[in-house]
């Protein structure tokens, strides 16, 4: 646990479950408040462009692994993981243009459209259970990162 | 911190250009028929402006997080069963043969 920062697997563990756990924390408006909601998503970018660095080599091998012979359920988990990044685009784009407490306190006013709005409601709702596949897909590296990171030291 | 030191700058800016690149075709998606006919016939969700749901404070803490947890649990682990379902019968064919 202690050598979390200098080991790839351990870090990129709890990169991710700060990812996880911020997600959450910005995906329920209802309980944080509309303006903490859209201050929390302009700081969820961090963890998120963290999470794309520390798997940069997966993402660069990604595209060709696609035209490569590989099992379906590889090319399933990277068509999966493009659409999650595209969705989470979505949400973001849709969010901002739906702002009325960022923007506005940037002075930066907007004519809100409902289509943003539809827009923004149903991609945030749709993104979780598409979070939720791509957490299965990866399932067996979290359970074995868990193992590892909570192992008790040996003796 | 080395990990995510390594060639950062040069990584995050490419990140960051194809996500713009991306966020500016789906900005591109209000232009269409689609978008102007949700514009037309309009749009709300939840209960109206400045009325509040019948239920206890501390659950309009708690039930956005449990709603969370269902809609990513669920999904999660009918994946997961039906990644199983196909291991099984992937290993009886391949007991079969």
């Amino acid at each position: 646990m202690s050598d979390w920062k200098q080991n790839l697997q351990k870090f990129r563990y709890v990169m991710d479950t700060l990812l996880l756990i911020s997600f959450m924390l910005v995906s329920a408006p209802q309980a944080t408040g509309v303006p903490l909601h859209e201050w929390f998503s302009l700081v969820f970018i961090i963890p998120f462009v963290i999470h794309l660095l520390l798997h940069w080599d997966w993402i660069k091998r990604s595209f060709s692994r696609l035209f490569a012979n590989i099992t379906a359920r590889e090319r399933f988990n990277i068509v999966w993981d493009y659409l999650l990044y595209i969705m989470m685009l979505l949400v973001f784009v849709s969010g901002f243009l739906v702002s009325v407490a960022l923007l506005p306190a940037l002075n930066i006013s907007l004519n809100i459209q409902d289509f943003w709005s539809k827009i923004h409601h149903d991609s945030a709702t749709f993104i979780m259970p598409m979070l939720g596949v791509h957490l299965a897909l990866n399932f067996s590296w979290i359970v074995k990162l868990t193992k590892r990171m909570f192992a008790m030291e040996a003796k | 911190m080395k990990h995510l030191k390594q060639q950062w700058q040069s990584r995050t800016s490419i990140v960051l250009i194809v996500s713009l690149l991306v966020s500016l075709l789906l900005v591109s998606l209000e232009l269409t028929d689609w978008a102007a006919q949700i514009n037309q016939q309009g749009y709300t969700h939840g209960a109206p402006d400045g009325e509040k749901p019948n239920i206890a404070p501390v659950l309009m803490y708690i039930l956005p997080f449990v709603k969370e947890l269902i809609l990513i649990g669920v999904p999660m682990l009918l994946t997961l069963g039906i990644a199983k379902l196909i291991g099984l019968i992937k290993g009886m064919f391949k007991n079969k043969a």
